[in-house]
């Protein structure tokens, strides 16, 4: 870690293995309030992620990630992203994505119709909506920043 | 001593055994490399969760959030135990199976069980102890949808105030020869006081800015901490019941080679006294007849 040094640093990580781990000039969130962006000795913050792009600028480069729901860090020159699903922007695959928004929103319409115990569904549809939010936010963010598009 | 064709036909059956563990252990080994380099990249994010809450646990003191500080009362406490599906693989599911005992014996109040796992399953049903949930299916490989599952179903345990305490039993996997069985606790989530206070003697934290605010976060990091614990835990206990499978399998074919060995050693020597017997009956024979 760099402690006191002026160098930014970033790791975003996921339960399955750490996606990205390197130096960065600049690294734009949207956490809960608005999209973030942090530089080199930036102040301690906590928040949430929600699924949106995350970009690492480092020199001309830019890395995109597209990410689901989860956490955000800044403390010492590192921020930590640690999210459930991260997937840099030209490994994503659209038509998976968009399977699963579809395959999200014919689930939402089918739920209504076999609706029972009122607490679970309101659990179940929100399990669905926030799939449908991601699967969202992966074919946006392969379609915004593919290279060949 | 046992006839010549005995010993044939335990040497074979003896060799059998030892082309079967021997098949097992190969398996095993690509399974237990490959479980292994799991947990080592699903540390970051297990250990990272964990420093986030211990942060914003000594933020939430006064936080009101019962899942971090629990209730005051503690009357049941829920016990899930994490064994593996199968056997084979040494004292892998017995020492977790046997901690759990001892932990249950240690605690007063009511005690609810969960059994993860099939063998854990059958021990607790031999033993006539009542499960609260079953789940199984998951030790061989585990998938992050199953450990939501069980986290999710753990935190209800809690949240319907069927327990108010969770504690979880897992093997932690050292090295393919040495797994050791722990207990943590999942909730209440607060960290241990003394363990944190050790840690940190000063307080960097004061200068840390919650958005939007600690209980907010609380809120959604709670569900997700029980979660990737139970998740590194899995995926621990993967890699631990490979390992031991193939520990155990290493030992069994060793032991199967020396006695096929030793067996054989054995027929060698019948064999050689029938024969140094049937020289003698031969002889003895000739010189009755030549005399």
């Amino acid at each position: 870690m760099a402690n006191g040094g002026r160098q930014l640093f970033c790791r975003v990580i996921t339960p399955q293995r750490m996606v990205f781990d390197g130096q960065a000039d600049r690294v734009v969130v949207r956490i809960s309030d608005g999209e973030l962006g942090v530089l080199a000795d930036h102040a301690p913050v906590v928040s949430t992620v929600v699924p949106w792009d995350v970009r690492i600028l480092q020199g001309d480069e830019t890395t995109v990630f597209a990410t689901s729901y989860g956490f955000f860090r800044v403390a010492d020159n590192l921020v930590q992203i640690l999210v459930e699903e991260a997937q840099a922007a030209e490994e994503i695959d659209i038509d998976q994505a968009e399977h699963q928004v579809e395959q999200a929103e014919r689930e939402l319409s089918e739920i209504s119709e076999a609706a029972e115990d009122e607490e679970d569904v309101d659990r179940i549809r929100e399990d669905i909506e926030r799939r449908r939010r991601i699967g969202e936010n992966f074919a946006r963010v392969a379609r915004e920043y593919r290279e060949d598009s | 001593m046992a006839s010549l064709k005995d010993l044939q036909r335990q040497i074979q059956s003896v060799r059998n055994t030892a082309k079967t563990t021997n098949a097992l252990q190969t398996v095993s080994g690509v399974k237990f490399r490959k479980a292994e380099a799991r947990v080592r990249n699903s540390r970051p994010y297990a250990e990272n969760m964990q420093q986030m809450m211990q942060d914003i646990a000594r933020k939430a003191q006064d936080s009101k959030n019962l899942l971090l500080i629990g209730r005051e009362q503690v009357n049941t406490v829920a016990v899930a135990t994490m064994t593996a599906d199968r056997g084979l693989c040494g004292g892998f599911n017995a020492q977790v199976l046997r901690r759990t005992m001892r932990f249950r014996r240690e605690q007063e109040g009511e005690l609810k069980q969960v059994a993860l796992g099939r063998k854990s399953i059958a021990f607790f049903r031999f033993r006539r102890i009542r499960l609260e949930e079953t789940l199984s299916g998951f030790s061989d490989s585990p998938s992050y949808e199953k450990a939501v599952e069980v986290g999710r179903l753990l935190t209800g345990l809690f949240e319907e105030e069927e327990a108010d305490a969770v504690y979880l039993v897992y093997n932690r996997f050292e090295s393919a020869m040495v797994q050791t069985p722990v207990v943590t606790r999942l909730l209440p989530a607060a960290p241990d006081e003394d363990q944190e206070d050790q840690q940190h003697g000063d307080d960097p934290l004061a200068a840390f800015e919650f958005i939007p605010g600690v209980d907010e976060i609380l809120t959604d990091l709670i569900p997700k901490y029980v979660e990737t614990v139970v998740w590194q835990a899995m995926l621990e206990s993967a890699a631990g019941e490979h390992g031991a499978r193939m520990t155990a399998m290493k030992s069994a074919t060793d032991n199967a080679n020396e006695m096929a060995d030793n067996l054989t050693r054995q027929m060698n020597k019948a064999r050689q006294a029938q024969i140094t017997q049937e020289i003698l009956e031969i002889a003895a024979g000739a010189e009755a007849l030549g005399s």
